[in-house]
């Protein structure tokens, strides 16, 4: 639906859907934010509308494509491999009712439209969360799991190994359900693993990863108990090439040898 | 997690652009950015090669400098990959979506910039050439027809939509550096988009 351009409004703020071009820009201010938002809240007119001039300045926008950088792709795929992502809204009803169901049609707008430095921050915050709850697995000794004090030393190896020159990221599913990411990077002799909708498995076994390769099979360790469907990240060191990445559901305690058939079984 | 600019030798996926506007690429964005919502990481990639060109490309053209515009488009991409789940397409299409977001963290990147540099922005290019604009278009066939819908705009319409879009100006800057009210300012603005918007025959 379209407006008239010279359509007058019983709304609070008369001239606050002429800012509609402005906002649909980011080309306004903080304060005039505050007060269009206010006023979309109320009207379902601007809020189709403000749809429709996104879908302008998209093209607009898309008219300046470029090849972005080399490498960046990967980086950012990295980084998404240890991103949490964010549930979906609770159906109904999720949004304090400022007018019913414009108003849910404004929060959807106003979520889209100005996620700011807030949702940095909480990116970030949520990034440092994931790789403060990180396990380090020693790999060469019988995969003795090293614990939370290694934390620190742990998100700061998985930082190494994400943005190392030579990081390359690699996904496949899971035998009975769930994806597996990996980054790896051959000159950093380590790799980031997380999976996200594993199985749950009975308290009386894990999921427990392997390298595999000329160098013999090595227990990596054991998988931390997943949360919300994710599982990781885990750093394992120790990399060499020619390895596979395996995994099996062993016993709870962990195996020296797989008992149990490849639930994943990567190259690497 | 820190974004290098380091170059890959080893990088040999590097996007071919494809038109952006098409609405059965807009389909397939959609499509994939719903997978991404369940964690596809295979999904986010493919997510990458049909948004990434135009987020960079329109992040680049607000921000300028190339090692801020990748840290920005990446955040872009991180932000697609954490909130995929509330991407509605019944209210707009996935370019839409994408390309809202880059833009306004791009924008948000440059007015942070600006506290801290505000002569150096008030002297910066004041008049970008939609030529200018124009010349970075990948698709020769999207190319044309915003250069078309560009140039069917009078030229306070297309100078307002210029400076406030792909320089990042608010629309009380733009006023003041075209010495036009910003009243008169705010109606070209909605003005234009509404011709761009018809011009472009862009469905919602």
């Amino acid at each position: 639906m379209k407006l008239g351009l010279g359509k007058r409004h019983t709304l609070p703020a008369r001239d606050a859907h002429t800012l509609a071009g402005a906002y649909a820009m980011d080309a306004i201010s903080e304060q005039d934010r505050v007060r269009f938002e206010r006023h979309l809240a109320g009207c379902q007119e601007c809020t189709q509308e403000i749809a429709s001039l996104r879908e302008a300045t998209a093209r607009l926008g898309a008219a300046t494509a470029v090849p972005p950088p080399p490498g960046l792709k990967e980086r950012v795929m990295a980084a998404a491999a240890v991103t949490r992502q964010q549930p979906p809204a609770a159906a109904e009803p999720d949004i304090p009712a400022r007018a019913g169901a414009v108003a849910r049609t404004g929060a959807w707008l106003r979520s889209l439209a100005w996620p700011g430095r807030l949702a940095v921050a909480a990116a970030a915050a949520a990034a440092v969360a994931v790789l403060a709850i990180a396990v380090v697995f020693g790999v060469s000794n019988g995969g003795i799991r090293q614990q939370l004090s290694q934390a620190q030393a742990s998100s700061q190896q998985i930082a190494t190994v994400l943005t190392a020159k030579d990081a390359r990221m690699v996904t496949g599913p899971v035998v009975g359900g769930g994806t597996a990411t990996i980054v790896m990077s051959h000159t950093q002799h380590a790799l980031v693993f997380t999976a996200a909708g594993l199985h749950t498995l009975p308290d009386s076994h894990g999921y427990e990863l392997w390298l595999i390769g000329p160098a013999g099979t090595r227990p990596v360790g054991m998988l931390p108990p997943g949360s919300h469907g994710m599982t990781g990240p885990v750093i394992a060191s120790g990399l060499r090439q020619g390895d596979h990445l395996a995994l099996t559901a062993e016993p709870a305690g962990g195996t020296t040898q797989p008992t149990e058939p490849m639930m994943l079984d990567v190259a690497l | 997690m820190t974004a290098t600019s380091g170059q890959r030798p080893g990088d040999q996926t590097r996007p071919s652009p494809t038109a952006p506007g098409g609405a059965s690429a807009n389909a397939d964005l959609a499509v994939q950015i719903g997978l991404v919502a369940r964690g596809d990481a295979a999904a986010f990639a493919a997510v990458f090669e049909q948004a990434g060109p135009a987020v960079f490309g329109i992040v680049l053209r607000v921000i300028r400098d190339p090692a801020q515009s990748e840290e920005v488009t990446q955040e872009v991409l991180l932000e697609v990959w954490r909130n995929a789940s509330k991407f509605d397409a019944g209210r707009g299409s996935a370019m839409a979506w994408v390309m809202t977001l880059a833009h306004h963290r791009a924008v948000d990147r440059v007015r942070s910039v600006q506290k801290e540099s505000e002569r150096e922005r008030r002297t910066a290019s004041a008049d970008i050439p939609y030529d200018d604009v124009i010349e970075a278009v990948e698709s020769s066939l999207e190319r044309e027809r915003v250069r078309r819908c560009l140039a069917s705009l009078t030229d306070l319409q297309r100078e307002s939509v210029t400076l406030a879009y792909y320089s990042g100006y608010t629309y009380d800057q733009v006023a003041g550096l075209l010495g036009v009210p910003t009243g008169t300012i705010k109606t070209r603005m909605r003005d234009a988009l509404i011709r761009l918007r018809d011009c472009l025959g862009v469905a919602v």
